[in-house]
């Protein structure tokens, strides 16, 4: 698989109706298709595998995709912003 | 100094029904932090009615007015006029080429809201000139930012004590920082940024940059802050705005 699958592939994934993930880079390492980018759940994670899988790379897929950090409780983070002294 | 204004934000909450129950609890109780929330775009993952419901149930949690704009993926079904009527009428306000104020203790908050599109940034945008194709790219980039200058126009009209502008396309290239260069172009605006300088902000907020940073200024000195959620990895941030003295 050379450079131009690799970006047709990646554009499936943002093109196609199960994933549409415009975040997702991959790159051929040796025998390894690595996956790489963030996603906000599990199962967008396999959906973007699945699209994957469906083509046939040849390679071993290496997914090194991130989950998006859940978004937790404790206070939110307040910044003050305030006006430039007026001229 | 005058009380802020407190202005809560995020955007790219890309909902669908895997994601319920991510926000509602967090926004539960947001009054006690903030006096509205702006969502800034890409409220759903592919725009449909059905992701629509999904983020109108986890953001109907929030006790302080709700405020959207939407983003690109909110219109990739053609559904985005049965998304915002619905989020209307769940009682949420989704500006486009809009305003609209709110009346807080510490002052009226007004917000401007546009989804913006391409177009890039001063030196490195798409130029109005050639194929038909091309001239509609770049006249879309260019009339969103008319639509934002005249919305934002008309708010003044109103007296706010602080004015928000709330885009999902970058008005500035500051908070692209960390996206490749190569797609800048298609990640904000520079006109937009304009329309902010011309018309006197004191806050943009946009969303749509996943991989950038939270922070920058439109050339004007104007502060622009991406609230893309994974970029501020919360359920939302607040800006505590302190209104100008009164000339
Ligand atoms: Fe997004
Ligand atoms: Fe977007």
């Amino acid at each position: 698989m050379n450079e131009q699958l690799a970006r047709d592939l990646e554009c499936a994934i943002a093109t196609d109706p199960r994933t549409h993930e415009l975040g997702i880079h991959l790159q051929v390492r040796g025998e390894h298709l690595v996956v790489s980018g963030e996603v906000a759940s599990e199962e967008r994670r396999d959906m973007v595998l699945d699209v994957i899988r469906e083509h046939d790379t040849g390679l071993e897929i290496a997914d090194h995709i991130m989950l998006s950090a859940e978004p937790g409780p404790g206070g939110p983070g307040h910044e003050r912003i305030v006006p430039p002294p007026s001229s | 100094m005058p009380e802020p204004i407190r202005v809560a934000a995020v955007g790219d909450v890309h909902l669908a029904d895997d994601l319920r129950g991510r926000y509602a609890p967090l926004l539960e109780g947001i009054s006690a932090e903030a006096d509205a929330l702006l969502v800034a775009g890409d409220l759903t993952q592919h725009g449909t009615i059905d992701e629509a419901k999904a983020f109108a149930d986890e953001f109907d949690a929030a006790d302080v007015p709700v405020l959207t704009v939407l983003g690109n993926h909110d219109y990739h079904s053609g559904e985005e006029r049965e998304i915002a009527q619905l989020l209307e009428e769940r009682g949420m306000t989704v500006l486009e080429g809009t305003s609209t104020t709110i009346e807080t203790r510490a002052g009226r908050l007004g917000v401007a809201g546009v989804k913006g599109f391409c177009l890039g940034f001063s030196g490195r945008s798409a130029a109005d000139f050639g194929e038909p194709q091309m001239k509609a790219f770049t006249g879309h980039g260019i009339e969103t930012a008319v639509v934002l200058r005249r919305a934002l126009d008309d708010l003044a009209g109103e007296a706010p004590d602080v004015t928000v502008a709330l885009s999902h396309f970058a008005p500035v290239d500051d908070t692209l920082l960390g996206e490749p260069k190569e797609i800048w172009p298609f990640l904000g605006n520079y006109r937009l940024g304009e329309a902010i300088d011309e018309a006197g902000v004191d806050l943009a907020v946009h969303g749509h940059a996943h991989a950038g940073r939270e922070k920058g200024l439109t050339p004007a000195g104007v502060p622009v802050r991406n609230v893309a959620q994974p970029v501020i990895q919360a359920a939302f941030r607040v800006y505590d705005v302190v209104p100008r003295r009164s000339a």
